[in-house]
């Protein structure tokens, strides 16, 4: 199985819009809620998580044959972890600012959702080389929609970009898209685009209301009297 | 035994390149770390600065330090850290719990001040460090007072874990902005200042974060223990001679 040009692309490509990460999966919503105020931020944390994300599967491929099964799962977080903190030390002693700012949502990598999944639906079953691009390919799905998301947060939230005001100065700072709900909403919409856009992403409605079915219960007589 | 050998191997391998990571990048973070500290210590003061002048706005001030137990003021060795001598049970002491308001559990026995100082050898500004519990762990933090050492020149908080939009706030500048000019003393020389719920009626008062009656607690009770008595009380009302003595 050599790997062609075109799976490579497939591989680094389609996560962002056909088979986005978050807006498909609706994986990693947490940290795409709370780190999402400001470019600069963002961008440290999409290029930490697909740091993680692509070493990880890397790592974890190269070992899967030897991996035993029933204890897979902790062996693949000790990788992810391991990465984690790696990147941590790192971002604290090169871009101390925004690691500050960042936080704890660099440490709770270790716990997101796109980072254990790849690892366990990808790179337990493919080679080195694949499940590397595969990890940069969802990282940049995260990206991209966390880029977006905090794009338009901090543009017509705070009227700046990359920290410098965009915004006539006319234009009043809009709280609501500073706080975190505000882009459970915008990924809201962007699902929808995206769906609109890629029909064949949408689920079929599994659970359809179904029309009022309460019957009024009956107390029967014996019941009572017994 | 694969199930043991497989995992002690891969618990190796990261245990080895975390350690040398961190290792290597250990001495860039602690500048960090320091740069940070005189950062928000000059901030503290009310002084305006870019970042090409923290060293040397930094080299106009004066450390003093101050021997909490009996109000002197002391030299101390050049690689001194107060919070670390807080971990050494020779270099600090036990609170009493009920003098413990700031919920320190251990003080330093000598803590910093520092000091500009004009070249009449007037006290132009101080800056105290300031800790103590707030409703999820300790804030760390700067406050500064002007030359009547009673009015406050601005507050900082570099290390806290309170609640992001609530506790947090202590960072927002709105509210750090408030402080400048209130009074901590009263007529009696007494701690009077300390932060309300809802907003400040006099210049002995702060308002309140609101959502955060915890941590609004925690700061007035660290301003109580820092500048009171059992602390930085005693020294402040000396320092002027001290300084000019000097």
């Amino acid at each position: 199985m050599k790997l062609t040009g075109k799976e490579a692309r497939k591989l680094l490509f389609d996560p962002i819009v056909e088979n986005n990460p978050i807006a498909l999966q609706i994986l990693g919503i947490c940290s795409a809620l709370a780190v999402t105020v400001k470019m600069d931020v963002t961008l440290v944390m999409c290029a930490a998580l697909t740091t993680v994300v692509a070493f990880s599967n890397f790592f974890v491929s190269i070992i899967r044959h030897y991996i035993p099964d029933n204890i897979r799962i902790i062996v693949q977080m000790t990788i992810i972890s391991s990465l984690v903190i790696i990147v941590d030390e790192v971002l604290k002693a090169y871009v101390y600012e925004i690691s500050k700012q960042l936080s704890v949502f660099v440490g709770l990598i270790i716990t997101n959702c796109i980072v254990m999944g790849r690892a366990e639906a990808y790179a337990m079953k493919n080679p080195p080389i694949r499940s590397f691009l595969d990890g940069l390919g969802n990282g940049f799905g995260y990206s991209f929609i966390l880029i977006v998301v905090a794009f338009i947060r901090e543009v017509f939230g705070a009227g700046e970009f990359f920290g410098i005001p965009v915004m006539p100065s006319w234009y009043p700072v809009n709280n609501f898209l500073l706080l975190p709900p505000s882009s459970f909403i915008i990924i809201g919409l962007m699902i929808w685009a995206i769906r609109t856009y890629s029909t064949s992403q949408v689920e079929e409605n599994d659970n359809p209301l179904k029309a009022h079915t309460f019957k009024p219960l009956t107390v029967k007589k014996e019941a009572v009297d017994g | 035994m694969r199930n043991l050998i497989i995992p002690l191997l891969v618990c190796i391998a990261c245990a080895v390149v975390v350690s040398i990571t961190a290792v290597t990048v250990r001495s860039e973070q602690i500048a960090n770390v320091e740069n940070e500290k005189k950062n928000k210590i000059i901030s503290a003061a009310g002084i305006e600065f870019t970042e090409d002048e923290v060293e040397n706005e930094f080299k106009k001030i004066t450390t003093l330090y101050v021997d909490f137990r009996s109000n002197e003021f002391v030299s101390v060795d050049e690689k001194y850290d107060h919070l670390k001598a807080v971990l050494k049970s020779d270099l600090s002491e036990i609170v009493p719990k009920d003098k413990d308001i700031a919920i320190l559990k251990r003080r330093e026995n000598v803590g910093p001040i520092y000091v500009w100082v004009d070249e009449n050898k007037e006290v132009e500004r101080v800056v105290l460090p300031i800790r103590g519990y707030g409703l999820w762990g300790t804030l760390y933090g700067y406050l500064s007072l002007g030359s009547d050492l009673n009015s406050v020149n601005g507050i900082e908080f570099y290390d806290h874990k309170e609640t992001p939009g609530l506790g947090g706030e202590v960072e927002n500048d709105g509210w750090k902005a408030i402080w400048k000019g209130k009074l901590i003393y009263n007529q009696n020389g007494g701690v009077e200042l300390r932060v309300v719920k809802g907003a400040a009626k006099d210049e002995y008062q702060i308002d309140g974060l609101s959502g955060a009656t915890l941590t609004s607690n925690g700061v007035s009770n660290m301003i109580n223990y820092w500048l009171g008595d059992e602390a930085y009380g005693p020294a402040l009302k000396k320092i002027k001679e001290h300084v000019k003595n000097s």
